[in-house]
């Protein structure tokens, strides 16, 4: 074989290579399981120590056994948006993504993988946040802290989409058998109160900045692609001022308090109770009620 | 002379090893996980003498502390001779590697051409001492480092992640699995966690390929002719007590005279300022008997210079200062002249910053871009703040652990935190809220202050006929450092509805009367 007759077939074969990988491989999505109990169950549980705190909580919905299956990868969702230390109450605590991934790993998860797309640069809120430090502690090859991979965002229409009709997702987000929402509760100034609706932000891409021009219908058309299995709001302590990032330890409240529902709706109401509002006045749980996300009246959701 | 290993196969190995060394502090030039950096990695301008050079002539102290391994340098070339050229330097090695790519020409420039780079050192020096600090747009190092930063890495890390991503995207059997299994080494140790992006790219390697591409005229053209570092070290190396042997021309045997990587020897005898201690002359030698040892004592021959070529470069420098100072002050025509927190007062800061780029590389949010004209003529490759490009992190300081002059001071966290920028304004005529009456608030929700300095006032707005009721964001000047998150972030295409000024910038000095 000569230099040209090498040539000639290395393009061949790769022309064919391309052609094969051009094809196009079609994933039929489910779609998104609405919140299917028509009365959700919500636990609310108080107390100091964090890991015990996580699973009385999980306890009282009937186990982590209920979410997760033996044998199922599940993403876990904390925010790890900013930079800053855990007591400034900007990022879920370390100690509840620690614990819930535990609780998931107990119930015989195959792959507990935890990633947020943060405002600040992500490798520093990873660290400062201590949430990559925890999930590190844990020392199991199943439960891994990754940066969002930035070959993995796709476009997806939005079929029931209000404020936006099409936008870019994480696929890893939506590739995983559960997806476990771990917000912290804390003051926005645009939704006036930020928790498990807003938190899935971070597995969307593009320029999310444009979603402010509509939050609540935008937040909606995010949820309605990508669901929580299970949402538990992060209440140890919450920023009362200055949100969602904070900086000042005058504007953290200690609450000792963890919400946690199948229903995000239903948690991020009484999230906005203990900020001192009434889910009402929450335009994006409003809106997420009225098109069917989850139940807001707290009235209407099983305690337990 | 035959030795067990010889001199210039030990240099090829220390030349690949300290341009490997370079490479790898290149690559550790970034946020790893830890608020400090763990290495050293501006050490190639820490040893710069250039570097020393302009720290020396700027004002304010010197730092010793940063710049003393120079004077080591300068220390070690006494002894040595122009070792650092032939053995260390990144830009020397580059070409020696580059030199039989792209075809080695074999004229030897006259030597009115060597004297080019004594006269560049001389009107460079003479212009640092009166005010004008141009050394870093010809320091070898400074060329090497910038051109890497700004041009060839990020190239490399376009080219690594369109492969990376495409075969993500497209899988094909075998290929696409191998890759992706390499990726997260590749990602984390040899990529940019942030696929770096820079104004200048383009310029900044043509300089660097016109360099390279001056190999076609005569080996090592760069040195031997232009280089102001190889200048200062030949002059600091003319009494070295490393010689060579026979000094000059043999009689029997020309061979040197063509084949001297440096020029060093010729008809007129040896210029020990141009031998870059390369070893090849041992090698090369048929008779074997060129050797380097210790303790000859020099044959002195004078730097080939004319009286008048070398006061006419030093009056050049010295016109040059005082006339570019004439320039109106930049931050009055530029209001978007934004420095780096920790940069000294620009008069100053002109004057230390040596253009290596290592702020640049640094930078964890790509904020910092150099310069074209944007700081005045002068002010080439220097690092510009470019809010809309990126922001400064509210908790980084890694600008000011890299700099190796002082021209971005060290700023412990704290008072980082507190050091000015520049204050951000509001667009109003394209901001949401005031010109279209739409939420938007994003500014308000990045600006990381504790207590934020974007806050907004909740009015009833008359929008038409339609009253509305909106949130108006306004800036608190007391609590704005100018760190740019807002202008980033501003969900708007193109230009930002809120700007960063340089107005109330900490480094300003404040006169009694302004």
């Amino acid at each position: 074989m000569d230099r040209r007759d090498f040539l000639r077939e290395t393009l061949r074969a790769a022309l064919a290579a391309v052609v094969w990988g051009a094809v196009p491989i079609l994933t039929l999505r489910s779609g998104p399981s609405w919140a299917a109990a028509p009365v959700p169950e919500l636990a609310v549980r108080t107390g100091k120590e964090i890991p015990a705190l996580v699973r009385a909580t999980l306890e009282a919905l009937g186990g982590m056994g209920r979410f997760v299956k033996s044998g199922e990868t599940v993403v876990v969702k904390p925010n790890i948006g900013w930079d800053r230390t855990v007591e400034l109450a900007a990022n879920t605590h370390p100690l509840v993504v620690r614990t819930v991934i535990e609780l998931c790993l107990e119930a015989g998860a195959k792959r507990v993988t935890v990633f947020d797309r943060p405002c600040n640069d992500p490798r520093r809120c990873y660290v400062q946040s201590g949430i990559q430090a925890a999930v590190e502690s844990l020392g199991s090859n199943r439960a891994v802290i990754e940066q969002i991979d930035r070959r993995a965002f796709v476009e997806l229409d939005i079929q029931r989409g209000v404020e936006l009709t099409r936008w870019s997702f994480y696929k890893p987000a939506l590739d995983a058998d559960r997806l476990i929402n771990l917000p912290i509760a804390k003051h926005h100034s645009v939704s006036t109160v930020t928790a498990g609706m807003k938190n899935l932000m971070g597995v969307i891409g593009g320029n999310r900045g444009v979603l402010h021009r509509n939050l609540a219908e935008a937040l909606v058309d995010i949820n309605s692609v990508i669901c929580s299995d299970l949402t538990i709001v992060d209440a140890t302590r919450v920023l009362i001022a200055n949100g969602p990032q904070g900086g000042r330890l005058e504007d953290v409240k200690i609450l000792d308090t963890l919400v946690a529902s199948p229903d995000i709706v239903a948690a991020d109401a009484f999230a906005a109770t203990l900020l001192g509002h009434q889910p009402e006045q929450i335009a994006s749980i409003v809106a997420g009620a009225r098109r069917g996300l989850g139940v807001m009246d707290l009235g209407r959701v099983k305690r337990v | 002379m035959k030795r067990f290993f010889p001199l210039h196969k030990l240099r090829l190995l220390v030349q690949i090893i300290a341009l490997g060394t370079v490479l790898w502090l290149f690559l550790q030039t970034e946020y790893r996980g830890r608020d400090e950096l763990a290495y050293p990695v501006g050490l190639l301008f820490r040893l710069d003498p250039l570097a020393a050079l302009a720290a020396a002539f700027a004002p304010g102290a010197f730092g010793w502390a940063l710049l003393w391994p120079a004077l080591l340098l300068v220390a070690l070339t006494v002894v040595l001779g122009r070792f650092f050229c032939g053995w260390l330097c990144p830009l020397g090695t580059t070409l020696d590697g580059c030199g039989r790519l792209v075809g080695r020409g074999r004229a030897i420039a006259g030597p009115g051409w060597r004297r080019i780079k004594y006269y560049l050192l001389a009107m460079l020096a003479a212009a640092a001492f009166c005010g004008v600090q141009l050394l870093g747009l010809f320091d070898p190092l400074a060329i090497f480092l910038r051109s890497l930063t700004l041009a060839f890495y990020p190239a490399v890390n376009v080219v690594g992640n369109d492969i990376f991503e495409t075969f993500y995207q497209h899988p094909l059997p075998v290929l696409s699995p191998s890759l992706d299994a390499a990726y997260p080494f590749v990602r984390d140790h040899l990529l940019a966690y942030r696929p770096p992006v820079y104004t200048l790219a383009l310029f900044t390697c043509a300089v660097f390929i016109g360099i390279v591409l001056l190999e076609k005229i005569e080996r090592r053209f760069w040195c031997k002719n232009l280089c102001p570092l190889g200048a200062l070290l030949g002059v600091c190396s003319r009494r070295a007590l490393l010689q060579r042997t026979p000094s000059g021309l043999c009689s029997d045997c020309r061979v040197c005279a063509t084949a001297c990587r440096g020029g060093a020897v010729a008809e007129a005898g040896q210029h020990p300022e141009d031998c870059l201690v390369c070893g090849d002359c041992e090698a090369y030698c048929p008779q074997q008997r060129a050797d380097f040892s210790f303790g000859h004592p020099p044959e002195r021959t004078r730097i080939d210079l004319t009286r008048r070529g070398l006061l006419t470069s030093l009056a050049c420098g010295a016109l040059l200062g005082p006339v570019a100072r004439v320039a109106p002050a930049r931050d009055k025509l530029n209001p978007g002249l934004l420095r780096p927190p920790g940069a000294v007062a620009e008069g100053e800061f002109l004057r230390r910053c040596v253009r290596c780029g290592e702020c640049l590389k640094v930078c964890i949010g790509g904020a910092l871009h150099p310069a074209l004209l944007e700081a005045g003529a002068v002010g080439l490759w220097t690092p510009l703040l470019v809010p809309r490009l990126g922001y400064c992190e509210y908790n980084c300081t890694l600008c000011g652990q890299v700099c190796p002059t002082g021209a971005i001071v060290r700023l412990p966290l704290e008072k980082k935190r507190k050091t000015v920028i520049g204050i951000a304004v509001f667009d109003k005529n394209r901001c949401l809220p005031y010109a279209r009456g739409e939420e938007c608030l994003v500014c308000e929700e990045h600006c990381p202050t504790g207590e934020k300095a974007i806050v907004f006032d909740q009015r009833e707005v008359l929008f038409g006929s339609e009253p509305k009721r909106l949130k108006l964001p306004r800036v608190v000047k007391e609590r704005c450092i100018g760190c740019g998150i807002c202008e980033t972030r501003c969900p708007l295409d193109g230009r930002s509805a809120i700007l960063v000024i340089n107005e109330g910038e900490s480094r300003k000095p404040r006169d009694l009367w302004s």
